[in-house]
């Protein structure tokens, strides 16, 4: 008899830990003695996440239109994925999210590009709203305030071309860039 | 006793080869053991000590990467160990060498824990991996129950955090580990 209740014991202790997938990690109680043990178990998600900071607005001030324009900017790209990863999309403020400046009627054409290490003046030139991926972040901070102080650069270039077809005047516009991960 | 049987047996096999060597170090071994005796503090044959109360420590998804994650729970520590009812705390993490450390695959998480000898606390004195924290204290010893159910309902306190620094260098991922937390009476 006594075989057969610590039998059933057991199934119900089976079945116990079967329904509650957790009980495998329960927390354990010590007991009284010259010593006593207790454990406990603790565990923690953490979610794919990314975050871009340090932007900069671009003010190309009065140009001259027989020279390009270009001004790049060291940005904080943060990921946390396992490999660093991420993507970035950029749409403008023109017309289905073109890459435009505009003055109210007329428009100046600009090209983005994008570099996944801080300090270029050239990188691989953004299409609005398609994404560029296979880039991966040296940042170790959400905002790079510690390890690198920046992992990426944003450059933002006009051909000489596109400000000598622009009527003089001052244009203006905006350029949002999303991250995510990958 | 086993340990020090087979460390004085190697002490003799060795002075046959070197003597004067093996002798400073045997006087090294035996000023060692003579220290861990002393540093185990005057508890006596009757104490006796029992941690209970403990719960999980479950974070969830963290959603904030510039803060700490801190969890702390009050448990029952009850120590009859007279005349002070002081304890001793050892904690060992699941990683390598008791490191505190949670795993997801290949990837780690640290933690830190520390511990109070007053319920309620969120913070206390800081528990390395395999060092004992000495000198602690129990309100609940002699004469009361070890599971604290009579008195006060707890007596410590327990406190895991999860720096931001290492929060914001993990990769995403699920993370898990144990703690062990051995008490002994002082």
């Amino acid at each position: 008899m006594k075989t057969v209740g610590n039998r059933k014991r057991w199934l119900l202790t089976a079945v116990a830990a079967l329904a509650m997938p957790g009980a495998a990690y329960a927390a354990t109680q010590g007991t009284a003695g010259s010593t006593s043990t207790g454990s406990i178990s603790i565990s923690a998600t953490v979610p794919g996440r990314v975050q871009l900071s340090g932007l900069s607005d671009v003010a190309f001030g009065t140009v001259d239109p027989t020279v390009a324009a270009v001004q790049a900017e060291d940005v904080c790209v943060w990921s946390n994925t396992s490999g660093r990863g991420y993507t970035v999309t950029a749409t403008g403020s023109g017309t289905s999210n073109a890459f435009t400046l505009s003055d109210g009627t007329n428009t100046i054409p600009y090209s983005v590009e994008w570099a996944g290490s801080s300090g270029q003046s050239s990188g691989t030139a953004l299409v609005s709203g398609t994404g560029l991926g296979g880039l991966s972040s040296s940042a170790t901070n959400p905002t790079c305030s510690a390890g690198p102080i920046a992992s990426a650069s944003l450059i933002v270039r006009m051909s000489a071309a596109s400000l000598q077809a622009a009527i003089a005047s001052s244009y203006l516009g905006t350029l949002t860039l999303v991250v995510a991960p990958q | 006793m086993a340990p020090l049987s087979s460390d004085t047996g190697s002490f003799e096999r060795g002075r046959d080869r070197n003597g004067s060597r093996l002798s400073a170090l045997s006087a090294i071994r035996v000023v060692a053991f003579a220290f861990a005796i002393l540093n185990a503090g005057p508890a006596s044959a009757g104490d006796t000590v029992r941690i209970s109360g403990l719960s999980d420590v479950a974070f969830g998804s963290i959603s904030n990467f510039t803060g700490d994650s801190v969890q702390s729970q009050s448990l029952c520590l009850y120590s009859k160990s007279p005349p002070a009812n002081n304890y001793r705390i050892t904690a060992s993490g699941s990683g390598p060498g008791g490191a505190f450390l949670l795993s997801s695959g290949s990837a780690t998480l640290p933690f830190e824990v520390q511990w109070s000898d007053l319920a309620g606390q969120t913070a206390g004195s800081q528990l390395l991996p395999n060092r004992p924290l000495t000198a602690q204290h129990s309100p609940v010893g002699a004469g009361a129950a070890d599971d604290c159910s009579s008195g006060p309902g707890t007596t410590a306190s327990l406190v895991i955090i999860l720096r931001s620094g290492s929060l914001s260098a993990a990769s995403s991922g699920s993370y898990s580990g144990t703690l062990s937390l051995l008490v002994a009476p002082e």
